[in-house]
């Protein structure tokens, strides 16, 4: 079995189609800044039910990949000391990991029937795995289990939000749920950055700057923020149960802020155009 | 006659013929009157899903490109969400002509929980016909807006195999389910 496997080769039945990046970049009425959501989303807004769809269907697919990804970093590197190898335990926590990201597929299909949403019924971007291919274990680690994971920790805890004011037990207890299995992976990304790299903060800056690329990636044309109505709002209490500190959590809530910005910009320039 | 603008896509790959063809055979099937012409204008530069009637006699059908497209497949027109949104909003025309309806509010005086309750009436009907319906998806936008209740799962099964229904049954169905929401109680 080889090591790094491509996103490409994600073994998938015809239900699903796998969206290319290219083709969200070049599609001429994104302007380069598509965000059709700009606010938080509410039971009450005319789509609001559909974009909650829409968005659990991109949890469940992130699911997949989740899970696809601590498997691959469970084989990909030898237990040992050396830079490209990681202790056995952290081989463990993967292990456990997938465990959870399988239970949350699970629970991701059981919503969908209860939403009515089909298996693949919207297209698949492959992005959340292609964090998990960096060659280095601990830059994979800080890019999916911080970054990657923190972002489904604040997903889940706005999702849940949607189920509250709804009134929808079903979706506010599966989130709720999933949401404590987040935490618990964001705060072993932090135990092992802390661990692997206690001697050696050359390398623990480029893991974080990794994560920071990786947050950056995501922040979705501002759609992620720290205000209330941010269609997906930054969970400042999870995320500081899970290892981030203070000064962390305002970098990510300012890298989302100047998206937001930059998208707000473009789209005006678009507009007067 | 029936009209579908504009006659070339340069932001979607849609095909005038293709949006034409499938807007004559729905409005065949669903028994729209041929006397009245319908025109569907599609905003091909807007990747959102909204879509309403703008008139009913000449029928004007307004979407966003979004609306017609194919959620797998960026920019790529899906036929079944076409045929969908075409047949619901041909309906909700006829609905709106027809004397023993009753008389329907402007578009903008509906509330959300009313409007959702007559397209689930609509879409049962499509369903019924051969068209792709969602029944699951449109129980969980109904739950959305008038609660995740018994009350409201009966109101909603009865507006879905319903054949014929007034506006005020309509009405009085949304504001039974909507008054069951254990908020509404307090």
């Amino acid at each position: 079995m080889r090591n790094l496997f491509p996103p490409e080769d994600l073994a998938r039945d015809d239900r699903f189609v796998r969206v290319p990046a290219e083709a969200r970049i070049e599609d001429p009425r994104s302007n380069g800044a598509s965000n059709p959501r700009s606010a938080r989303l509410k039971p009450s807004q005319r789509g609001g039910p559909d974009g909650a769809r829409s968005m659990m269907h991109g949890i469940f697919v992130g699911e997949i990949q989740a899970l696809e990804g601590a498997g691959r970093t469970c084989w990909d590197f030898e237990a040992g000391s050396d830079e490209y190898q990681v202790p056995f335990e952290l081989k463990l926590d993967m292990a456990r990991q997938c465990w959870d990201e399988s239970r949350h597929v699970e629970i991701s299909i059981k919503l969908s029937e209860h939403m009515g949403t089909e298996i693949g019924e919207f297209g698949e971007s492959a992005f959340l795995y292609r964090a998990a291919c960096n060659p280095d274990p601990i830059l994979r680690l800080t890019g999916v289990n911080r970054a990657l994971e923190g972002l489904a920790i604040d997903v889940f805890n706005s999702m849940r939000e949607f189920g509250k004011i709804a009134g929808d037990p079903v979706l506010t207890f599966c989130e709720d749920w999933m949401l404590a299995d987040e935490v618990t992976h964001v705060k072993m990304g932090s135990d092992w950055l802390r661990k692997i790299t206690a001697n050696d903060p050359e390398r623990r800056t480029r893991a974080l700057e990794f994560q920071r690329v990786v947050d950056k990636l995501f922040s979705f044309n501002g759609l992620r923020g720290d205000d209330e109505d941010s269609p997906v709002r930054l969970a400042r209490r999870f995320r500081e149960l899970a290892g981030f500190d203070d000064e962390e959590i305002d970098a990510i809530a300012a890298d989302a802020l100047e998206a937001k910005n930059e998208t707000a910009s473009v789209e005006s320039v678009g507009a007067s155009a | 006659m029936i009209t579908v603008t504009p006659e070339e896509f340069t932001m979607v790959e849609f095909d005038h013929g293709t949006i034409l063809a499938l807007v004559t055979e729905v409005a065949e099937t669903v028994g729209h009157d041929a006397s009245v012409d319908i025109t569907v204008e599609i905003d091909q530069d807007i990747p959102l899903i909204g879509n309403e009637l703008r008139g009913i006699d000449p029928v004007e059908i307004f979407v966003e490109g979004g609306a017609f497209e194919d959620p797998k497949r960026i920019r790529q027109f899906q036929p079944e969400a076409a045929r969908t949104i075409v047949g619901r909003l041909l309906l909700m025309a006829a609905d709106r002509r027809s004397e023993d309806f009753g008389e329907v509010p402007p578009n903008e005086e509906i509330s959300l929980l009313v409007a959702t309750a007559w397209n689930t009436y609509v879409v049962g009907r499509l369903d019924r016909l051969g068209f792709r319906s969602q029944r699951q998806r449109r129980l969980y936008n109904f739950r959305n807006r008038h609660g995740f209740t018994d009350t409201g799962d009966a109101a909603f099964d009865r507006l879905w195999t319903a054949e014929s229904l007034t506006w005020a049954e309509i009405v009085s169905l949304s504001d039974d389910a909507a008054a069951a929401r254990p908020e509404a109680a307090v």
